[in-house]
């Protein structure tokens, strides 16, 4: 096999090219085509067939629509090659030949090339067997593949182990599972065909492609996994990214690109998984089918490989295309073309109140005073809005509220046994980060910072960061924090790769603990009853530090010995000498070690294959490393580097999740390539935006907010009440836990009490999550035990709602002496005055005439005023407009 | 006393399987739904009429959080060197030839009630880690990846009266971070924490009215609620709002209903019960799980905590082991005399066994290997060994059961499918219980 330089730029644009050109010929055609098309699209367009038998299938599509299946294929030579019957070009000689294709009298011709026809081809185990063991479920977690394996016979999950997979086949059992006298008779294809009991079932047919591919295996007596060999190295998915109709189908053809340029149609051996199978369903076969109005993406999975792409189905919808039309900044642009695409209408722009309301709660967690809402509901400048915008984003509670995002991110929290900061530590980590969060840091240097952190906790707080994720390991590599840093700054779920390489994404096994090596030098000195002093992160090596702390002891003996000697005489001198002599020797000893430690390699030991692993980013990229150097420090240089997009997109996508409610991928912290953005055009201009403005956070929250997408009305419309994806409207969620209790004591003015806090320091400035608060925990603060930003949960509970409805606290607040209500009360005979304060205080509008009558009606029955406003306090606070962000 | 409504309300699947079921698995061949799966949920379906008796209504699941020592308790070992040994003489129980540690005198005489699994095993020694597998029955992160099994129960059943599906006596097992919890099925199957029932005035919180509030006063505050309350008017198809609003509503019905008032309340059994179950947290807990599934309570765990027990292990045990003798026997022989236990599963474990030999501070350690369970009622076989370990008790001999064994015998017993596909938040189908099988040896 020669190897040439594989062409990835062509690769990457191919699918677009294909897609290009089939829109073009869709505008070209206007026929249906059930009625005879003038012309034909091919995927792909010309096919190249290596090796003997090989082959090759073809996609056809008519105005955009897959006839596939009802299309009559010939071959101009039967002799180089000839269509199978289920409709595949299969290889017979060498040369070239063309297929024609014929669709109720229209034809297309398609260039075909075989090469290598004659040439003896073993069959490979990592490509020609493993796929079949993951494509028919051997492998899977539920039979094989799981941790113990199947009635004694171990698979690894998936397949992430070639070499161990090979031995279990042809080592154990005494070999039985391989039979070289008698190959169909062996055990390893009796099996999955249900030829001898398996419990597993059929999982092959007789005579299948897949049945001939074990047997020619084993017939060439089983090779073993060549090391040489080389697996694909991309997927390319056809025929791309395209809409369907609901119900309508399509066949996906799914080619690896290998090293050698070679391409093999793999969609037989493919796994194939719809994102979200309410919208698109997709077979074993590769048929991908449209549910309903939405758009997901479809992956298909093969050697590790993910190959995506997206289908859209509009919603039956006649919409009025003025009604996309307004845009106010690059964020509009994307989000109304594809509410337009999707036939979804927005929601009308949303009210000078509950815009008020939104903007304080998003950007600072608190909730505007009533005199706030009265003065900008009275303002009449047309820019208000952004004049808002630009005030809120410099208040100090937008520091607080800020912080508490970071807080969570950063995992600042005490850990449990090991954490000799105590709660001063958390605190002052939190003081360091709204340092930075006043000085609006850049997320980059914010990155560099807490990465980079080394010192002790005490004047480097945030070393803080490593406190938590590292929790009682000794060995950096060995504990949470590569998961952690992944999931924080790169939005990457590689804790899977741990055990076995990612179910859903390219990343291996090998890849994680290349990742972990780059903590491979972080040393977390703990204080203990010897030593005490604050909680230190060094960087040096387990061996280094161990070499210094000899040193160090032997250089104390050695001060010892000289003293000795230079007090004592005679014999006593003479052995305290000879003392000092050896010390020396062993200092001399312990620093040529110390260098050697210096000099070695960082990395960290593969545990399935004993393998130690240097730092290596998770792109694959390579590390250059010199004796003494931080390998964090080229991690961060990469992570921050403004072409990974991880990194930015990180960022951007929580800020989106943030201030929009639903993220652009979701979950928020994990992006992946089978996961992609369900607007990519938008997930572009964002992070091209943010990178662009040097990683500026505040510049994308003042993009979002001014954005007319940020400032549509929650209200939906009957067309567009099924969009919970697409930000037709602006989705109302509850208050998160902080907010919500802070929300309470602002509207009740009755601060709430934490231990060891003082009085008026609100839910949003607590430094940690285990201080106690039932309501806060009730309403799901972040525990931040891990860096998962599903720890902070968002969830409607029934105990949460018998807690509003019932529970002392919130009736003790509104009936409070120093209370709003009370003062307001004695302070104010106008009964309208009094509602309208309450209103504004909670919901941050003035009532309506209804609510007015309403209220006045209650008041009219003749009970104590301050009973009625009492209840309408509670009222107000219980309703959803209250204790959502609408 | 029985609550006709809550009983006649809750819709049980005859078979275990749903016509949602049949739809789904239809519809799920191209999803992966392998043969395997197929094959081992038909089995599961058919189960009915394996086990005719493996049926319950209710389970109550007995948590020792912290891994109870099997060698002082269960699994005595009195041929083993001292270290191994410990102090304990052992005792024989109403089950000839089986004898228990000398400080469970009043289990050793319900032992014919209970079949005891001597063959836990999972090799997990991390607290958070086998906590969660065992409450899941899918082996996890520490962090919790899989719902808890009452949470999946709570999934699979909903509401069937006015009480919740699901309740946590006191709340859900704890070392730093909550354990079994809902995970991706998210706060509607999230356990309901009814906090200390032995607690003087015992209240669950916010369940009563905090102020006396009368019919008249109700009524406004109702109407003015409904006056301000626009916003689910105006906003469509989201979720989080649906659900804030069926719990307003089922919270203000909860506050109103006498039965669930009464449900929780203790006073309502006489003080000589409430002695038999032990004055204690654990001994009123294991009373109100009973006062619970009598009312249709699907799924109760009564977490008893403190069995970590790594120092000074004797002083320890001698605490909690005849607390726990007093109130798990008592919740036994009152079930089983009241006729719940024909059709209520009691299971009793924790998150792993204890390490063989005492260390140097007189405590034992965690150990994976090996650990004691126990279950009884809906048609499990009284008076019943399974399983068995070594003679130092360090390694299972004879079958054994594995967290998912556990899980998928509990589920089965309440007639769900452990094979049913849920799916999370993403999209993605997953298994109630990817592993796993019947405990058959529980019903022969």
């Amino acid at each position: 096999m020669t190897f040439r330089k594989p062409a990835y730029p062509l690769r990457a644009t191919l699918p677009l090219l294909l897609l290009a050109v089939a829109v073009l010929i869709a505008i070209q055609v206007s026929t249906n085509a059930a009625d005879t098309p003038s012309q034909l699209t091919l995927y792909p367009e010309q096919i190249d067939l290596h090796g003997p038998g090989s082959q090759h299938g073809l996609l056809v599509a008519a105005d955009s629509h897959d006839i596939t299946r009802q299309v009559h294929l010939t071959s101009s030579n039967p002799a180089i090659a000839i269509i199978t019957p289920d409709g595949q070009i299969q290889a017979v000689s060498d040369g070239q030949a063309e297929i024609s294709v014929d669709y109720k009298g229209t034809i297309a011709h398609l260039p075909i090339t075989i090469s290598d026809a004659a040439k003896p081809r073993i069959p490979s185990f990592r490509q020609d067997v493993m796929p079949i063991l993951t494509s028919t479920g051997c492998n899977s977690g539920g039979c094989h593949g799981k941790v113990a394996g199947q009635n004694g016979f171990k698979l690894s999950l998936r397949g992430y182990a070639p070499e161990q997979d090979y031995l279990a086949l042809t080592a154990e059992l005494d070999s039985r599972r391989i039979n070289f006298a008698a190959p169909a008779e062996s055990l390893f294809v009796q099996k999955p065909l249900g030829k001898v009991p398996h419990e597993g079932g059929v999982r092959l047919s007789e005579n299948s492609r897949a049945h001939k591919q074990l047997l020619r295996w084993i017939e060439a007596r089983s090779p073993s996994p060549d090391p040489a060999e080389s697996d694909s190295t991309s997927l390319e998915v056809l025929p791309g990214d395209r809409t369907l109709h609901v119900a309508e189908t399509q066949q996906l053809l799914v080619r690896a690109h290998y090293p050698d340029d070679t391409v093999r149609d793999v969609t037989w051996l493919c796994q194939f998984f719809s994102n979200d199978d309410n919208v698109i369903t997709v077979t074993r076969e590769g048929v991908v089918k449209s549910i309903r109005p939405g758009t997901t993406s479809v992956r298909a999975h093969f050697q590790g490989q993910v190959g995506v792409v997206t289908f859209t189905t509009a919603f039956e919808n006649q919409v009025d295309s003025a009604a996309f039309a307004g845009k106010k900044n690059l964020i509009d642009e994307p989000v109304f073309h594809q509410l337009e695409l999707l036939h979804l209408p927005p929601s009308p722009p949303c009210d000078d109140a509950t815009f008020l309301r939104r903007s304080f709660l998003d950007v600072t967690g608190t909730l505007p005073s009533p005199e706030e809402a009265v003065a900008f509901l009275a303002d009449t400048n047309p820019d208000k809005r952004s004049k808002l915008i630009d005030a809120l984003l410099e208040r100090p509670e937008y520091v607080d509220h800020w912080t508490l995002q970071l807080c969570d991110i950063f995992q600042n929290r005490r850990e449990r046994d090991h954490d000799a900061r105590g709660a001063k530590g958390v605190r002052s980590f939190q003081a360091w980060l709204r340092q930075q969060v006043a000085a609006n840091r850049h997320w980059d240097d914010l990155t560099r910072d807490v990465l980079l952190a080394k010192g002790d906790t005490v004047h480097q707080p945030q070393v803080g960061y490593f406190v938590a994720p590292i929790s009682e390991k000794q060995n950096v590599e060995e504990s949470d924090l590569g998961d952690s840093v992944a999931m924080a700054f790169l939005g990457s779920r590689i804790g899977c790769a741990r055990c076995h390489n990612h179910p859903l994404e390219k990343y291996t096994q090998d890849d994680y603990y290349h990742f972990a090596a780059f903590f491979s030098r972080v040393v977390m000195k703990r204080p203990n009853g010897d030593t005490g002093g604050p909680t230190t992160l060094a960087v040096s090596s387990r061996d280094e530090d161990q070499i210094d702390r000899q040193i160090s002891e032997t250089g104390r003996n050695l001060i010892d010995a000289t003293s000795t000697a230079a007090a004592e005489k005679d014999e006593e001198a003479r052995k305290a000498g000879a003392k000092v002599e050896e010390f020396e020797r062993r200092l001399l000893d312990l620093n040529n070690q110390l260098a050697e430690a210096h000099k070695r390699l960082p990395g960290v030991g593969q545990p399935r294959t004993g393998k130690t692993m240097a730092p290596q980013q998770l792109d694959g990229t390579k590390v250059e490393w010199s004796p003494g150097q931080d390998p964090r420090e080229s991690l961060v240089a990469w992570m921050t580097n403004p072409k990974n997009e991880n990194f930015s997109g990180n960022m951007v996508n929580r800020l989106w999740k943030h201030f929009m409610g639903v993220g652009l991928v979701e979950q928020v912290d994990d992006l992946r390539s089978s996961n992609p953005p369900s607007n990519p055009q938008l997930w572009k201009a964002l992070n091209q935006e943010f990178v662009t403005h040097q990683f500026d956070l505040k510049h994308v929250m003042r993009l979002i907010l001014n954005s007319r997408t940020y400032q549509l009305s929650s209200d939906t419309l009957a067309q567009n009440e099924q969009d919970h994806r697409f930000y037709s409207h602006y989705f109302a969620r509850r208050l998160p836990a902080e907010a919500l209790s802070d929300a309470i004591s602002a509207a009740t003015r009755v601060p709430d009490e934490y231990s060891g806090y003082p009085v008026g320091e609100r839910a949003v400035q607590l430094p940690e999550p285990g201080i106690n608060s039932y309501f806060l925990t009730l309403f799901g603060r972040s525990e931040r035990v891990t860096a998962c930003a599903c720890e902070r949960n968002g969830d409607v509970t029934l105990p949460q709602l018998l807690h509003l409805g019932n529970g002392s606290e919130l009736m003790k607040k509104v009936r409070a002496n120093e209370g709003r209500l009370t003062a307001l009360l004695a302070a104010e005979k106008d009964d309208a005055a009094v509602t309208k304060t309450l209103f504004l205080a909670t919901l941050s509008r003035p009532p309506t005439e209804k609510e007015f009558e309403a209220v006045k009606h209650a008041l009219a029955e003749g009970d104590p005023r301050d009973e009625t406003f009492r209840d309408l306090f509670w009222a107000l606070m219980n309703s959803k407009e209250f204790t959502f962000n609408h | 006393m029985i609550d006709i409504s809550l009983q006649n309300s809750h819709s049980r699947l005859c078979n275990g399987v749903s016509r949602r079921d049949f739809l789904r698995v239809g519809g799920l061949g191209f999803l992966g739904l392998s043969m395997t799966n197929l094959l081992a949920w038909q089995k599961a379906a058919g189960a009915d009429a394996a086990n005719p008796k493996a049926r319950a209504k209710s389970i109550i699941l007995v948590y020792l959080s912290g891994g109870l020592s099997h060698h002082d308790s269960f699994d005595p070992k009195p041929e083993a060197p001292e270290e191994i040994r410990g102090k304990y003489k052992q005792i024989p129980s109403n089950v000839t030839g089986l004898y228990l540690g000398e400080l469970l005198p009043k289990m050793a005489k319900t032992m014919d009630k209970v079949c005891l699994v001597r063959s836990g095993a999972h090799e997990n020694d991390h607290h958070e880690t086998a906590s969660n597998w065992v409450l899941s029955g899918r082996f996890g992160s520490a962090f919790g990846d899989y719902p808890a099994i009452g949470a999946v129960v709570s999934h699979e059943t909903g509401f069937t009266g006015l009480l919740p599906p699901y309740v946590a006596i006191p709340k859900n097992p704890s070392f730093t971070w909550e354990l079994g919890k809902s995970a991706f099925l998210g706060g509607r199957c999230e356990s309901f924490k009814a906090g200390d029932p032995n607690q003087k005035g015992f209240k669950v919180a916010d369940l009563s009215l905090a102020e006396p509030l009368s019919a008249h006063s109700m009524q406004r505050r109702k109407s003015l609620l409904e006056a301000v309350d626009t916003l689910g008017a105006r906003i469509k198809g989201n979720d989080q709002m649906a659900t804030y609003d069926e719990f307003q509503q089922r919270a203000a019905e909860m506050v109103l209903s006498t039965e669930a008032q009464s449900a929780f309340d203790m006073d309502k059994e006489s003080s000589e019960m409430r002695d038999a179950y032990g004055r204690n947290e654990f001994g009123q807990s294991c009373l109100l799980a009973r006062r619970l599934v009598e009312r249709g309570v699907k799924f109760v765990t009564v977490n008893s905590g403190g069995w970590d027990h790594h120092k000074k292990i004797w002083e320890g045990l001698e605490k909690k082991l005849p607390v726990f003798d007093m109130g798990f026997s008592t919740l036994i022989n009152d079930m089983s005399e009241r006729g719940l236990l024909k059709d209520t599963m009691v299971v009793a474990f924790g998150e792993f066994g204890r390490t063989p030999k005492v260390n140097k501070d007189a405590g034992r350690d965690h150990w994976g290997r090996a650990a004691s369970l126990l279950f009884a009622g809906a048609g499990v076989t009284p008076g019943k060994v399974i399983g068995a370990t070594d003679k130092e008790g360090a390694f299972v001999t004879d079958r054994p059961i594995r967290p998912a064994d556990v899980a998928y015998t509990m589920y089965s017993s309440l007639g769900i499918n452990p094979r049913k596909q849920l799916r999370t938040p993403e999209g993605r189908p997953l298994e109630i219980l990817n592993e796993g099988e019947l405990i058959e040896d529980l019903y022969t």
